[in-house]
Parts: C-alpha cells; sequence; structure tokens
C-alpha cells in the first residue's frame, strides 16, 4: 500500500547513518582519555599504553581510522570490543532483544496504566479523580528513575517478596516476572508523560463538534468515547510513545543498572566509561536503526488510524 | 605456663578438627559481583576484575599467602636457589593435571612462563624480566636468570605466571598469540580449583570444581568443596544488598563502606573486612612548574608536609570509611611485605602544620584544584572534609570531579596538581608499588614527578639482595626517605568489604584482592 513511501523512507535514511557515524566517530575521539589507559588503568607505562594503542589501530589518522571502519561496516563488521576482545555485533545481539523485551513491556504497562486513567481525568475534569491523577504522576515525574527503582526494589521484592531482586529470568514467563519492576519502572515515567497530553487530547476531542453532533444524535457517552474519542486518543499516544521511544532507552540505561540486567543501555554506559570505541559506534548505530525504523512505524500507525495524515 | 601452652595448642587443634568435620562437600554458591571480567587470560588481561578471579582457573607454581606476607608452594611442591642466586630450580607434584584430564608437564610450564615473559605480551612481563632461560626436565624446571631476584618466588605465585596447556592454546584458531588467546579465553583450561562452564558476559558466570585438582581438602578429598561458583553481575550496590538479604546471593563484594556497621548487625549476614593492600592517598604534582608555566606551590618539601600534618587522618577515617580505615604510616600498606611499622607516618599536627606553612615560599597560602572521579561518593566526602582542614592553613581547596578516563588522561599529562588515587598490589612483595611510586624512570612516580637519586641506588640493590634483613634494611630507608620527602598526602588503608551469608565458610579475599573460592563450602 505505501511501499514506494517506505522504500524512499528506507533510503532517506542511509545518509542519516553515515552523518550519526561520522559524528560518533568524531565525538568518542574529542572525548579526553583513550582506551588503553582506561582500561590498563593508573599503572600502565606509557610504552605499553602506546603498544596497546598502536595494536588497536589508534596511532593511524583519523581519515584512515574512519575509512577502516566505514569500509568494515559494509561487510557487516562492527569490529571487536577493546575491553572485552569479542566482536561487537555479537554484544550487541546478546543483548539487544533484553533491552528490547524491556522496553516493549516498559512501553504497554505505561500506555495500559496512562489511557484509561488520562480518559477518566478527562471526563471527570476539574473534579478531585482528576487533580490526584494528574497529582501522583506529576510527582512520579519529578522523582529520578534510579529512586523509583529503588523503592520497587526494596518494597515489592525484599520486604514483600513478590517479585525477584535483579536479573531477567529463562524464557517468555520467566521474563515478564523477573522484569516486572523495572518495566513497571519505566512504564510509570512514561506513563506520567502520556497522561498530561493524552488528558488534554481528550478534553479537546471531548469538546469538539463531531462529538457534539454525536452526542445531539443520542449516542450514548460510552459509544462516543469508544468510538470517537479513543481512536483519537490512540492517535496522540501512538505519535507520542514513538516520540519518546529515545528516552525510553535512554531510562533503560538506569534501569538496567539497578536491576542488574543485561542489556544493551548498560553496555553502553560500561563502553563509554572504558573509551571502548568500537563499542559506542556499533551501539549508536543499532540506536539510530531502531529509532528510525520506530519513527517509520510510528507514521505508518498514524497514517492508519488518521486518514488525514498523508503519506508523502 | 608450659601447661597452658599444651591446652590452648589442644583447643587450637580440636577448633581445627571440628571445622574440618564441619566442612560439607557439594552445593553451589552464588556471588553478586559489581562488574563482569573482562577477559580471562593470564597473560594479556588487563584488569582486576579478571587479576582477582583468574587464580580460581589457573593455578601458579607458588602461590601467595593468605596473609599477604609471602608465598606457598603451589604446582611445584618445592623450589630451590642456587647460592649465586643465579639459577632457580622448582619441582612439580606429581600427576599434576589440568581440567580437562590431560597431563600437566615441565614442557607446560616452560612454555606458559616464556609466554608470560615476552616482553611484547601483556602488561605484567617485567614481573618476570630476570629469567634469561627456561630448561624442563622431567619433573623440573630450571629458570636461569641474568642476577639474583628476590622478587621471583613472589613473581611466580602471581597470576600472570599461570600454567596453561600448551596444546589446548596452540591448537585454538588464531594466527597468532593474541588471536589464540581471544579463543582460549573463552574456554579456558587450566589447573586451578575450577574451571569456566558458562559465561553469558555482562550478566552471569559458572565456574565448576575441576575433578582433577591437586589440592586436598581438610576431609583428605580433593578441593575445592563446592560443586560450582556463579557469579552474577550485580553493578548498583544497593541492589546487592538486597539480593544478598533476600537470600538470591550468598555473598556480595564491594559493600558500601557506609553500609559495613548495618549489616555487621544483620542475624544472618556475616559482614567481613578482609585486610587488603588498598592504600588510598592524594597525589601531588612536585615539579617546579606546572604545565601553563606558573609556579608550583607543591614543588615546595615544606608544603607538602603541611598539608600531610593538617589532615586529620582520624576524623577521615570516621568521615570517610566509616571507621574501617586504619592510618596510613608508608606509601605501601601494612598488609605488604617489608612494610616498615616503625614509621611514624603523619599524625595529625596543626601547629607543626602552620609553623611549615611560614616557613615555605607561601607563606599567605595558596588555591590548590584537585582532580576527582565524579560520581565517587568517597572522592566528595573526603575532599569536602580536607577543604576544611586545609582552610586552617591557608590553602583553599578546588574541586574538578572528572569521569575516570579524562582523569587519567590529565594526569598522564602531568596537566594536574593534585588527584585522588588507591593503589592495590598485584604481587605480595614490596617492589611493584615502589617502582611505581618511588621511581621517577618508570611512570614519573604515577606521574607526580617525585625523583631521588638514594631510594634509586636503594631500590636497584633490593632488587638483586637475597638477604633478607639486608633487603628489609634497604625497604626501610627508602619507606623513610620518601616519607621525608611527602610527595602525596598519606591518608588511609582500607579493607574489602565483603557480605556472607552465614553459611558460607572458607571463603578469603586475599590481601591482592584474589577471592579465593577453593576452600569455600555452604554450611547446611
Amino acid at each position: 500500500m505505501h511501499a514506494n513511501y517506505v522504500i524512499k523512507r528506507l533510503l532517506q535514511i542511509i545518509p542519516t547513518f553515515l552523518a550519526v557515524m561520522l559524528v560518533v566517530f568524531l565525538l568518542v575521539r574529542l572525548l579526553p582519555g583513550d582506551p588503553a589507559s582506561a582500561i590498563l588503568g593508573d599503572r600502565a607505562t606509557e610504552e605499553v599504553v602506546e603498544r596497546t594503542n598502536r595494536a588497536l589501530g589508534l596511532d593511524k589518522p583519523l581519515p584512515v581510522q574512519f575509512g577502516i571502519f566505514v569500509g568494515n561496516l559494509l561487510q557487516g563488521n562492527l569490529g571487536d570490543s577493546i575491553s572485552l576482545k569479542v566482536p561487537v555485533l555479537r554484544l550487541i545481539l546478546e543483548r539487544l532483544p533484553t533491552t528490547l523485551f524491556l522496553t516493549a513491556y516498559a512501553a504497554v504497562l505505561g500506555v495500559l496504566m496512562a489511557v484509561p486513567l488520562a480518559v477518566l481525568a478527562a471526563v471527570r475534569r476539574n473534579t478531585w479523580v482528576d487533580a490526584l491523577i494528574r497529582g501522583v504522576f506529576q510527582v512520579g515525574l519529578s522523582l529520578p528513575v534510579f529512586y523509583v527503582a529503588l523503592q520497587l526494589l526494596t518494597l515489592l521484592g525484599a520486604r514483600l517478596g513478590w517479585f525477584p531482586i535483579g536479573g531477567y529470568g529463562e524464557g517468555f514467563t520467566g521474563h515478564l516476572y523477573h522484569l516486572f519492576l523495572p518495566a513497571l519502572t519505566l512504564g510509570l515515567n512514561l506513563a506520567a508523560i502520556l497522561v498530561r497530553t493524552l488528558r488534554n487530547s481528550v478534553i479537546e476531542v471531548l469538546g469538539a463538534e463531531y462529538v457534539e453532533f454525536a452526542r445531539a444524535k443520542g449516542l450514548r457517552g460510552r459509544v462516543i468515547l469508544g468510538r470517537h474519542v479513543l481512536r483519537n486518543a490512540l492517535i496522540a499516544t501512538v505519535t507520542l510513545l514513538g516520540l519518546n521511544i529515545g528516552a525510553l532507552i535512554g531510562g533503560a540505561v538506569i534501569t538496567e543498572t539497578v536491576f542488574a540486567i543485561p542489556g544493551v543501555g548498560r553496555l553502553m554506559v560500561d563502553a563509554i566509561f572504558g573509551r571502548d570505541y568500537p563499542v559506542i559506534q556499533g551501539l549508536t548505530l543499532t540506536f539510530a536503526v531502531i529509532v528510525s525504523v520506530v519513527f517509520l512505524i510510528t507514521d505508518l500507525i498514524h497514517a492508519r488510524l488518521d486518514p488525514r495524515a498523508e503519506l508523502s | 605456663m608450659k601447661s597452658l601452652t599444651r591446652s590452648a595448642l589442644v583447643l587450637a587443634a580440636a577448633l581445627a578438627a571440628g571445622q574440618a568435620l564441619a566442612a560439607t562437600r557439594g552445593g553451589q554458591l552464588v556471588y553478586g559481583r559489581y562488574a563482569d571480567s573482562l577477559f580471562l587470560d593470564p597473560v594479556l588481561n588487563d584488569a582486576n576484575l579478571d587479576i582477582w578471579i583468574l587464580t580460581n582457573l589457573y593455578d601458579t607454581l607458588l602461590q601467595p599467602t593468605t596473609d599477604g606476607k609471602g608465598v606457598q608452594a603451589g604446582l611445584a611442591s618445592s623450589y630451590t636457589t642456587a647460592k649465586d642466586g643465579k639459577s632457580m630450580v622448582l619441582t612439580l607434584r606429581p600427576g599434576l593435571k589440568f581440567a580437562d584430564g590431560s597431563a600437566l608437564t615441565a614442557a607446560d610450564v616452560k612454555w606458559s612462563l616464556d609466554r608470560a615473559r615476552n616482553p611484547e605480551a601483556g602488561a605484567w612481563n617485567s614481573s618476570l624480566a630476570s629469567i634469561s632461560s627456561i630448561v624442563a626436565s622431567g619433573n623440573k624446571v630450571t629458570l636461569n636468570l641474568k642476577q639474583p631476584d628476590p622478587t621471583l618466588p613472589a613473581a611466580l605465585a602471581t597470576f600472570n605466571a599461570a600454567i596453561m596447556p600448551q596444546k589446548l592454546f596452540t591448537a585454538a584458531p588464531g594466527k597468532n598469540d593474541a588471536e589464540k588467546a581471544k579463543a582460549f579465553a573463552e574456554k579456558p583450561v587450566g589447573s586451578g580449583p575450577f574451571v569456566l562452564s558458562e559465561w553469558k558476559r555482562g550478566s552471569y558466570m559458572v565456574m565448576k570444581r575441576n575433578p582433577y585438582y591437586w589440592k586436598k581438602g581438610d576431609d583428605g578429598k580433593a578441593l575445592p568443596y563446592l560443586d560450582s561458583v556463579r557469579f552474577e553481575i550485580i553493578p548498583d550496590d544497593n541492589t546487592r544488598i538486597l539480593k544478598l538479604q533476600a537470600g538470591e546471593l550468598q555473598g556480595a563484594e564491594f559493600i558500601p563502606l557506609s553500609r559495613v556497621a548495618e549489616l555487621k548487625k544483620a542475624p544472618n549476614i556475616n559482614m567481613t573486612l578482609f585486610p587488603s593492600t588498598k592504600v588510598n592517598s592524594i597525589l601531588m604534582n612536585n615539579r617546579p612548574k606546572l604545565n601553563d608555566g606558573t609556579v608550583n606551590p607543591l614543588s615546595d618539601v615544606n608544603v607538602r608536609q603541611a598539608l600531610n600534618y593538617a589532615a586529620n587522618k582520624d576524623a577521615l577515617i570516621q568521615v570517610v570509611t566509616y571507621g574501617t580505615g586504619k592510618l596510613m604510616k608508608s606509601y605501601m600498606s601494612s598488609t605488604t611485605p617489608l612494610f616498615d611499622a616503625k614509621q611514624p607516618g603523619f599524625p595529625y599536627d596543626l601547629a607543626k602544620a602552620k609553623a611549615l606553612m611560614a616557613a615555605s615560599k607561601f607563606k599567605d597560602g595558596f588555591e590548590v584544584t584537585v582532580l576527582a572521579t565524579s560520581g565517587s561518593a568517597d572522592d566528595l566526602a573526603l575532599l569536602t572534609a580536607l577543604q576544611q582542614m586545609w582552610g586552617a592553613i591557608g590553602v583553599k581547596l578546588k574541586i574538578e570531579q572528572l569521569d575516570a578516563a579524562t582523569k587519567t588522561a590529565r594526569y598522564r599529562a602531568n596537566d594536574f596538581q593534585m588527584r585522588t588515587a588507591a593503589w592495590t598490589n598485584d604481587i605480595n612483595d614490596p617492589s611493584q608499588i615502589t617502582s611505581y611510586y618511588t621511581l621517577f624512570d618508570n611512570i614519573e612516580s604515577v606521574h607526580t614527578g617525585f625523583k631521588s637519586a638514594e631510594i634509586d641506588k636503594l631500590f636497584a640493590q633490593s632488587q638483586q639482595e637475597l638477604n633478607p634483613a639486608k633487603r628489609a634494611a634497604q625497604y626501610q630507608q627508602i619507606q623513610s626517605i620518601y616519607l621525608k620527602a611527602a610527595p602525596i598526602v598519606y591518608l588511609y588503608e582500607t579493607p574489602y568489604p565483603v557480605a556472607l551469608s552465614n553459611k558460607v565458610k572458607g571463603f578469603v579475599q586475599i590481601p591482592l584482592g584474589n577471592n579465593i573460592f577453593a576452600g569455600a563450602y555452604l554450611d547446611k
């Protein structure tokens, strides 16, 4: 249906990636400190640091290094991690599913919490129900992610013993069980963002002419909500969700550390501290791909839900 | 008196026997680490994360003692040094095997040590630099030396001198040693008490007991007692503690010192502070001028001594280490061999500090910047306390927080005035820390720029001195000269805080940091 559009968008992604790669390639090299001394620590002699950097090809001029990197990339080779000494692609493939699972889980929980509550707040606008819902999420939004994570861990994990503390379990149900608390942490944060915008758009829709018209026609409140209001609210949710996917992955960095989940978020943090250039580059590329694809899917869904949005 | 001694001995023996009977076999110990290992090759590894567990997988000819003071027999049951000190003969135990069941021979030893001492390989080869050639014959290995080397027994008890199976390593895929090491380190086979059975990077690692391990337990059967050890990687301190409290872990390392007192009170937890070689100090730039050409007040020895006297270490130990630290009296820890217990250190003395400042070229005080590691609560607590203490002698301390890699880059370029630093030894010998802290020709005395011709001479002599008393005297002098010059601010020694379940017995983290699981068991 939108095949041409999709192909065009995918082709547009390529120059974006190249630009992203160049910027990241230069940025990580602008950071003070080199991988060899980051790994070897305080006590490495100049000689050892130099030898290590030479072995990693980091003594070559930057254009040559970039050329080698892009050349390898075209062959599907992201290089080897400097500190872990294994292929970057393997590291990412090992850890990406965990992060994606967590992100999707958090998105589902976030939407499940946000949509009904936003609609409720909108319908009961300016009552204590509205104030409570908005208040709770406002507080939730202002609390740091790691704090919420620790509180949930302490209460639901350690004190009540309902959920395991950290780790991600085996198999689908194991993941669901183990990742519940981290997904809830991220989901709460996401819901807090969604509720505010959703509530406003529901109020807007409720006041729209066509809703008035529907009401005048004698349609029942529930039907109006279901057929007209929610459909529109969903459009806003999808767009917001798409825009927040980057933030969600960013939040995963912290939750993955607190909940001891071996995802790409933690890998990225370790790589930055260790100046592990190939890992940083490989992960940035991966994130760029994910965000681009999510944006594309968001646009497609948006078009499906809202016929006014044209794909061109 | 005599009978008292005897009854004490009997009691001790009874206790030891009781313990021996109590050692239970089997089970899995789950241990929470703050980060995963990087690369499990003894020669090409890079970090403590590797070093501190390598000895569970790979055994060495000799082993460090658990008190940090010397070496004991390992794969070699004995060794003799020639009278002239120019050679050493080690005798291997009979029937040694690697974890795959293949024989461990003198040829494996020669090959492993030759690989470890190759100057092109790894960062650790210098510890074996005195070896000129190695001869393997039967169960004997002869090391021929360029010069006498008193550090060699300790060097042979250090991780990089681990014995590896030559056949398995050379059969690993790869064009050269580095590539083969990459392949081999994914599924390493050594002769240590455990063998790696599963490794999901960043998540967990499982080590199974090596059924061919040579060392016997108290029950006369081969160690280790445990069937397996599982390392869970949990970077967050609080989560590690919560998991231990919930019973999901039986051990957790790097407990924040702020929580030691609380965990000591917990009924099911055995909060242990293992003595370490960790010394915490502030390294100062001793050079006359800073990189930007300005005069460096820290080049004045009066100033450096004044800063040392004005730092109230007892208060710092309370504030930063919650009372778990210990006054640092020498640049080396009190657990390092040849540490001189008679060193006075710098006891807190504000009057003396003021007098020294008055005698310096910087009577009116000055402003100085210290590099701290960002995110380190300890660094911040320490430096804000020092801000107050040094304010009393007119020194205004500015704190600059940097991530570790940036901090390293700055001091490598000598672009700093002060920086926080900690050190742990890798070898049961004082030569390592001494060469780093006191020798300009190594890395400019950890980039402080400190230089002493007297120390250089004493150190060179001590590196060939086979008479232990004479070597101890040399080290005593080195420690005194260094203390007087005060190139660093002496702070405190800190332990390794490990929280264990009450059921865990026999686990030790030795002062070098190595986690020793061979004698660990779970009480039923």
